[in-house]
């Protein structure tokens, strides 16, 4: 451990924070030289809050404006631009529905506003599964199951798992019906949801379960920014960008999954009625209060364990929760003028050092920043992947990471952001081949999607594939739109397993091997393991 | 249905007239693309009796020719130009590609990078992160400010027996801002079925209906994004007799026409 482990303060005396503070405020004097011994001082464990510091609807505590808690790859900071967040009554952490939910929930601080399944488990055991999260509409597999059993339960508590239920066929927004493209068959049916008299596909009221976890509640001026490529129609497709309903203009629609909800606003009114089971719509009030505080919170890793601070002065400008909260966001970073996540040479190539703490922080720094070129330079053939190689870069393209992920801060999409990387459909979603050794089966459900004769086959599946979630196709109804699932941010992924939509990726080396696996990369082991460092620190 | 009306059109090639042919600088035919690897950004190729045709580097989103895709045939409509060879492969230029929308597996070919082929010239987009600019400029633009004229027409080019794309977004965009710039009450679309002459004489006819798909697509998604006030006169022709083996591509399209 190095001895400067980085002092990050809790509380509202967050001036601890000073070398953050100071590169924002610029201190004449001694005090920056105080600041940087301060900062490699290591911090007592009585200092930090345990990662599983769960925050409870209805609690009441004030949200600091710095607080940090422990991962296993160091800390995860978020940070309150408006400062102490008084929580009492605050719509985002009271419970305002009859679950006994707030948004809080499921958009923990401790997980990087998400919710890691170590948290899940955590809460399991510390409630009986009495907890809200466990709620029957979406935290149960589906609802009827019988309570308190680990297996009603078990999508969320092995995987992180809620279910969203959407109708079929698509509902268009003035809620007419919408002619889907193609049809859709439950094949398999773990969790009895999708073949369920009440609550699935043949119902009175159709619905389609799929079980997703939930994204990231922060950072959001730069998903939902009205910058590069954002327009009324969709880049990608050039068909219609949803669009604020109050000022009618398009939506960069990178919000959910499956952008099925264009604003912070809409997504509240959403998310309370099917996760917190309001039955209404929220008043004006707490729907501004909600969109207020999710538009002024910043997450990220702020301290690592082999780098140290990601929040002094000399931290990459693509790392840290403050060089997160002033960045610009509407850019496109796959370039060399913005990159998707600055880095600096001084990581890239520090100076020798005859401390070998500080060699060591230097060599973990150092692979951070060739981590960091692996995202953006290492090439690889892109083939198959909806929505990326239709829209110009020909099948297949000799790209990066970055040409996905290329969103400035963010990593997501800039534009409109849905693709289909393989993540949930077949052949390239996580499946178990069955044996007869093996008593696991498999957990998601299972779709046969059929597009109809008189619209094209799916360009890289074909008119008849398989999906675990047909993702953007649940709500387009576009048969090449199955798959599509809108990517999420990078931010605090130390603090927020498993990965994907689907949390098929229960740690971060198995999302660079999935990637691995999907575009026959060939990563050495050297630059899986620079990557994974990479992404433990974002 | 369409794909039925697809395969029979591509079925009726051996049977249709032989009535022309187009200019001999002219090369048009489907075949599978090939893409070769190079130093750099990759060549996409094709073969046609025995000889083998470049037809386009890997650019981005933005460029004017977008690369096919393995996996799909390619409908090439080419002119030969008298450039170099790039990777191997007689230039085509000007050239219009359209992927055919059915899957077909035995397009499968990737190349390995050899010297002899590398580029001589250097791509306007590496294969990894841009200098600070996409290729050719940003593929949606709002149009400037300027006074707006009473009546304007724009046109949609479409790939073969396609609707609309991600290369529309730009072109709908500009009749989108132009329409409320200019208070536009009326906006005429008249979309066009055509045909493409081959090489080999064979005729090659899209779908008897997508004219009116395309042109009832336009109106459709100029609605959807927010145009509901306008009063829309929507149309389609069929142009097919026109395909002459030259610049056969540029007439499938849609003709929009925006006025006060």
């Amino acid at each position: 451990m190095l001895k400067a482990k980085v002092k990050i303060a809790i509380g509202i005396g967050a001036g601890l924070l000073a070398g953050a503070v100071f590169a924002d405020q610029p201190v004449a004097g001694h005090v920056p030289n105080q600041n940087r011994q301060a900062q490699q001082a290591p911090v007592s464990d009585s200092q930090s809050p345990p990662a599983n510091r769960w925050w409870t609807p209805g609690e009441g505590t004030p949200l600091p404006p710095v607080i940090a808690y422990p991962n296993s790859f160091g800390q995860v900071g978020v940070l309150n631009n408006a400062g102490v967040i008084d929580t009492k009554g605050h719509p985002f952490f009271e419970p305002i529905g009859e679950n006994g939910r707030a948004c809080v929930s499921c958009h923990q601080p401790a997980n990087a506003m998400s919710l890691s399944v170590e948290m899940v488990q955590q809460r399991w055991h510390e409630t009986q599964g009495k907890d809200p999260i466990f709620a029957p509409i979406d935290g149960m597999n589906c609802p009827d199951l019988p309570p308190g059993d680990p297996k009603s339960h078990s999508l969320l508590l092995e995987r992180g798992l809620f279910r969203i239920f959407l109708p079929w066929p698509p509902k268009a927004a003035d809620g007419s019906n919408i002619d889907p493209e193609f049809t859709i068959e439950v094949v398999r049916d773990p969790t009895g949801c999708n073949m369920h008299a009440t609550y699935g596909l043949k119902s009175a009221n159709p619905m389609v379960s799929v079980y997703r976890r939930p994204r990231v509640a922060a950072n959001t001026k730069y998903f939902t920014h009205q910058g590069f490529g954002v327009f009324s129609f969709i880049g990608k497709n050039g068909l219609p960008a949803t669009r604020d309903p109050e000022t009618g203009l398009p939506s960069g629609m990178n919000i959910l999954s499956d952008a099925r909800q264009p604003t912070l606003k809409t997504q509240a009114v959403e998310a309370a009625v099917t996760h917190l089971q309001f039955n209404g719509k929220l008043d004006e009030e707490r729907l501004a209060k909600i969109v207020s505080f999710e538009s002024q919170v910043y997450t990220a890793q702020a301290m690592h364990v082999g780098a140290g601070s990601l929040i002094e002065t000399e931290t990459p400008p693509g790392l840290g929760i403050y060089n997160l909260a002033k960045g610009r966001e509407g850019l496109l970073g796959n370039n060399v003028t913005n990159f998707v996540f600055p880095m600096s040479e001084a990581w890239r190539k520090p100076a020798p050092s005859p401390d070998p703490e500080i060699t060591r922080r230097n060599d973990m720094r150092a692979s951070i920043a060739r981590g960091h070129d692996v995202f953006m330079f290492r090439t690889f053939w892109i083939k198959d992947a909806m929505h990326l190689n239709t829209v110009g870069l020909g099948n297949p393209t000799k790209r990066t990471c970055s040409t996905c992920h290329g969103m400035h801060m963010m990593g997501m999409d800039i534009v409109n952001g849905w693709m289909d990387l393989g993540t949930t459909n077949l052949p390239w979603a996580r499946e178990e081949p069955l044996n007869p050794w093996n008593e696991r089966k498999p957990q998601m459900p299972l779709f046969k999607i059929t597009c109809k004769a008189n619209v094209p086959p799916h360009p890289f599946l074909g008119r008849v594939f398989y999906t675990q979630d047909p993702g953007r196709g649940l709500i387009s109804g576009k048969c090449n739109d199955v798959g599509a699932i809108v990517m999420q941010q990078f931010r605090g992924l130390a603090a927020r397993a498993p990965y994907f939509a689907n949390g098929s990726a229960g740690s971060l080396r198995e999302l660079v091997d999935f990637y691995d696996r999907r575009f026959n990369i060939g990563y050495t082991d050297q630059e899986r393991e620079d990557l994974i460092n990479f992404l433990s620190a974002l | 249905m369409k794909r039925q009306v697809v395969l029979l059109a591509m079925l009726s090639w051996a049977g249709a007239a032989m009535a022309a042919e187009p200019p001999a600088n002219h090369r048009n035919f489907v075949a599978c693309p090939i893409v070769r690897d190079t130093n750099t950004v990759p060549c996409w190729l094709a073969e046609y009796e025995g000889e083998t045709y470049f037809l386009t580097i890997q650019t981005d989103v933005s460029a004017p020719v977008n690369p096919p895709w393995l996996g799909h045939r390619v409908l090439v409509e080419g002119t030969v130009s008298d450039e170099p060879r790039i990777c191997g492969g007689i230039v085509l230029k000007p050239v219009a590609l359209s992927v055919m929308q059915e899957l077909d597996g035995s397009c499968n070919t990737m190349l390995p990078a050899e010297e002899r082929y590398n580029l001589a010239f250097e791509p306007p987009r590496p294969p990894g992160p841009s200098k600070g600019r996409l290729a050719f400029g940003d593929p949606v633009t709002k149009p400037r400010a300027e006074e707006v004229a009473a009546s304007r027409s724009f046109e949609l080019r479409y790939e073969f027996d396609s609707l609309v794309m991600f290369r529309h977004a730009q072109p709908l965009q500009q009749i989108f801002e132009h329409a409320r710039q200019s208070n536009a009450t009326k906006v005429q679309i008249t979309g066009y079925r055509a045909a493409s002459l081959l090489s080999n004489g064979q005729l090659m006819q899209e779908d008897k209906e997508i004219g009116r798909r395309r042109a009832e697509q336009v109106a459709d998604l100029l609605r959807g994004a927010g145009l509901t006030a306008l009063q829309y006169e929507v149309k389609w022709q069929d142009e097919t007799k026109r395909a002459k083996g030259v610049e056969d591509a540029a007439v499938r399209r849609v003709q929009v026409v925006v006025s006060r």
